[in-house]
C-alpha cells in the first residue's frame, strides 16, 4: 500500500487534478466509446483519490458523477439525466470510492500499529541483550578489581605481589570506563543527537586519537598518510571513531596500523589498516552488530557499533575489507562537502 | 615536590578522601570542601592551589573560578566527566588553568598540578618583548622574529608565528579555541575554530616531524591545544 501524506490540500487538489484529466481524456475520447466505458474511466480516478483518504475520496467521486453527468450523460451539458440507468453508475462511483477509501484506512491504521508493535519489540529486545552484556562484560573487570584490591590490602601479600595486584586494577577500571563511555555514546547516537559539526583537518583527529590510545597502551607501530584532508564532523564523537578504530586494529589485529584518507569531489574516505590475522569472510559486516565479539579478545564488542553509529550520524557509511597481503581495512566514507574559505581574517596587530 | 596547602572541592567524600591520602603522601598539606560554602570559607586559609569539581550540590564549581580570578592568580586545576566538555571550556575560559577528565591517574594529577605551580610563580607578569621561550627542539625568539626547530630556521606566517609564541609561553597548559582565537583574531572571532584549525593544521606540518603523529603540538578535542611540557622539566 502506498504510504500517503494525511488529507492536505495537497491530496485535495491532486483528486480535482486526477478527474480533471480524466474527464479530458473522456472527452477526446467520447466519440468513439460507449457511455458504460467512459463510466469505467472514472474508476481508477477514484480509486488513487481514495487511496489519500475518505475526504479526498467523496470530493473526488462528486467531482467525477458531477463532471460524467455534465460532460458525456445525454442531453449533454446540464445536469438533468434522461435514462435511470445513469443514476446507478453514479452510485457505484460512490460507493467504490467509500468502500476503497475504508479500506485503504484501516490498512494504514494496522499498519501503524504493527509498526509500533516490531519497534516495541526490538526495544524489548535491545534492552534484553543490553542488560545480559552489561551485567556480564561489566562484572568481569568487577569481579578482577574486586579481588585484586581485597588481595592488595591484605598485609601477607608481599610488596611485589601487591604492585601486580594494583596494576591490575587500574587496568581493568580503565577497561570498564571505556566501556562505559562506549555504551553511553552509543545511546546518545542512537537517541539521534545531531553532531556539532566543524571544520577538523584529520591529522589532527588521528594525531589525539593515537595519543589517547597510547596513553593506555604504550606505544603503538602507526603511520599515518591523511595529507592535507579536512572534515565537517563533531571533533569529539569523530575522535572516538578513531580511537575504538585503532583499539580494535591493536586488540584483534597486529601492528604496524595505517591511517590513510583520500578526498575526491564526492567523498572522503579515510582507512586504517592492520597487519592481523584478517577476519572471516562472514564477521565482515557482523563484527559492526552491537556485542558481537569475532575473537576471544576482552572487550564488550561496542567499540565498532559506537564507530558505524557515529558515522551514520554523519551521514556516512563504514565498512571492513580484507587485505590483499594480510590483514583488515576498517573504511569510513563521508560525503563531500564544500570547504569554507580557508583564510582567515587578519590578526589583530599588538604592539609587541 | 614538597609542601603548600591544597584545597580540594568535590562533593564525592570517597573522591575527596582519596585526593587528600595521595595529596598528603606527596608532601602537601590538605583542607577539604563538600561544597561551594565550605570552599568559599576554605579560601581564607590561602591555599596555593586549587583542585575544583564543577558539580556541587549547592551550586555550579564555576562560579568558584569566576571568584577567584576577580582576585587572585591562585591555580585552580578542574576535574570533571568525560561527556562534560562544555564545563570544561566554561571553566577554562574562565581563568581555570587546567582540567582533569574523570577517571584519571594521580600520576596526571600531580603532573598537572606541577605545571600549574611552575606558572603561578612565573605569572608575575607578560613576557618582556624580547623573550625567547624554548620547548623541545623548537626556539622561539620574540624580538628577531625568528623560529628555530632543532636550530634550523623555519619561516611561519605571522599567525602560526603568534599561535606558536602563546602556546610555547605556557607549556604543558591547555589553551582553548575561544582564548587563542580572541588573542590572536580578536573578540569578534571567537566562534570561528575552522580559521584557528586550519592555522594549527599549517603549522603542524612546518614544525612537527610527523604531523600525523604530533610529540609537541598536542589537540585536546573539542576543547583545545596544548603544548607538550618537556618531561624532566621538573620542580619551578
Amino acid at each position: 500500500m502506498p504510504v500517503l501524506p494525511p488529507r492536505s490540500a495537497w491530496t485535495y487538489g491532486s483528486s480535482v487534478v486526477v478527474v480533471a484529466a480524466t474527464t479530458g481524456v473522456g472527452l477526446v475520447a467520447f466519440p468513439y466509446v460507449e457511455l458504460a466505458d467512459l463510466a469505467m474511466l472514472y474508476l481508477p480516478a477514484v480509486m488513487v483519490a481514495a487511496l489519500a483518504g475518505r475526504g479526498p475520496a467523496l470530493v473526488a467521486s462528486t467531482l467525477a458523477v458531477l463532471a460524467f453527468d455534465v460532460c458525456f450523460v445525454p442531453p449533454r451539458f446540464t445536469l438533468v439525466v434522461d435514462n435511470p440507468r445513469h443514476v446507478v453508475t453514479f452510485a457505484v462511483m460512490f460507493g467504490t470510492a467509500l468502500a476503497i477509501a475504508t479500506l485503504a484506512e484501516r490498512g494504514r491504521r494496522q499498519a501503524a500499529l504493527t509498526q509500533q508493535a516490531d519497534v516495541r519489540a526490538r526495544t524489548e529486545e535491545l534492552r534484553a541483550t543490553l542488560l545480559s552484556s552489561v551485567s556480564h562484560d561489566l562484572r568481569t573487570p568487577l569481579a578482577v578489581i574486586t579481588a585484586a584490591a581485597s588481595s592488595a590490602a591484605d598485609p601477607a601479600v608481599p610488596a611485589t605481589a601487591r604492585a601486580e595486584l594494583l596494576a591490575s586494577v587500574v587496568a581493568e577500571a580503565r577497561r570498564l570506563e571505556r566501556m562505559l563511555s562506549n555504551l553511553l555514546q552509543l545511546t546518545r547516537v542512537e537517541t539521534g543527537i545531531v553532531p556539532v559539526r566543524e571544520w577538523v583537518p584529520l591529522d589532527e583527529l588521528c594525531g589525539a586519537a593515537l595519543a589517547r590510545v597510547e596513553a593506555a597502551t604504550g606505544d603503538i607501530a602507526a603511520t599515518v598518510a591523511v595529507g592535507d584532508v579536512a572534515v565537517p564532523v563533531d571533533p569529539v564523537l569523530f575522535e572516538l571513531v578513531l580511537v575504538n578504530l585503532i583499539e580494535n586494529a591493536v586488540k584483534h589485529g597486529a601492528p604496524p596500523l595505517e591511517l590513510v584518507a583520500h578526498a575526491d569531489g564526492a567523498r572522503v574516505r579515510l582507512e586504517v589498516g592492520d597487519r592481523g590475522a584478517g577476519l572471516a569472510a562472514a564477521d565482515h559486516e557482523r563484527v559492526f552488530e552491537k556485542f558481537y565479539r569475532a575473537s576471544a579478545a576482552p572487550g564488550a564488542g561496542l567499540g565498532l557499533a559506537v564507530v558505524r553509529a557515529i558515522v551514520t550520524a554523519h551521514g556516512g557509511t563504514t565498512w571492513a575489507r580484507p587485505r590483499a597481503d594480510g590483514g583488515t581495512w576498517f573504511v569510513v566514507d563521508l560525503p563531500a562537502v564544500p570547504q569554507p574559505a580557508a583564510l582567515g581574517p587578519a590578526p589583530v596587530e599588538v604592539a609587541r | 615536590m614538597t609542601g603548600g596547602l591544597v584545597l580540594i572541592v568535590d562533593d564525592e567524600p570517597a573522591m575527596r578522601r582519596l585526593l587528600s591520602a595521595t595529596l598528603t603522601a606527596h608532601g602537601f598539606a590538605v583542607v577539604e570542601a563538600g561544597d561551594l560554602a565550605e570552599a568559599r570559607r576554605a579560601l581564607a586559609e590561602l591555599p596555593r592551589l586549587v583542585i575544583l569539581d564543577l558539580g556541587l550540590p549547592d551550586g555550579d564549581g564555576l562560579e568558584l573560578v569566576r571568584t577567584i580570578r576577580a582576585g587572585s592568580a591562585l591555580p585552580v586545576i578542574v576535574i570533571s566527566a568525560r561527556d562534560r566538555e562544555a564545563d570544561k571550556i566554561d571553566a577554562l575560559d574562565a581563568g581555570a588553568d587546567d582540567y582533569l577528565t574523570k577517571p584519571f591517574g594521580t600520576g596526571e594529577l600531580l603532573a598537572r598540578m606541577r605545571v600549574a605551580l611552575r606558572h603561578a610563580a612565573s605569572a608575575a607578569g607578560e613576557p618582556a618583548p624580547d623573550a625567547v621561550f624554548t620547548v623541545g627542539p623548537y626556539r622561539l625568539d620574540h624580538a628577531r622574529h625568528v623560529v628555530t626547530v632543532d636550530g634550523a630556521e623555519v619561516h611561519l606566517t605571522p599567525i602560526e608565528f603568534r599561535l606558536l609564541a602563546l602556546l610555547m609561553q605556557h607549556p604543558g597548559k591547555v589553551l582553548t579555541h575561544r582564548h587563542l582565537l580572541r588573542v590572536v583574531w580578536g573578540p569578534a572571532a571567537v566562534e570561528q575554530t575552522h580559521y584557528l584549525r586550519v592555522h594549527m593544521a599549517a603549522l603542524r606540518r612546518k614544525i612537527e616531524a610527523d604531523p600525523g603523529r604530533a610529540k609537541w603540538l598536542l589537540t585536546e578535542p573539542g576543547v583545545g591545544y596544548r603544548m607538550r611540557e618537556e618531561p624532566d622539566s621538573g620542580t619551578p
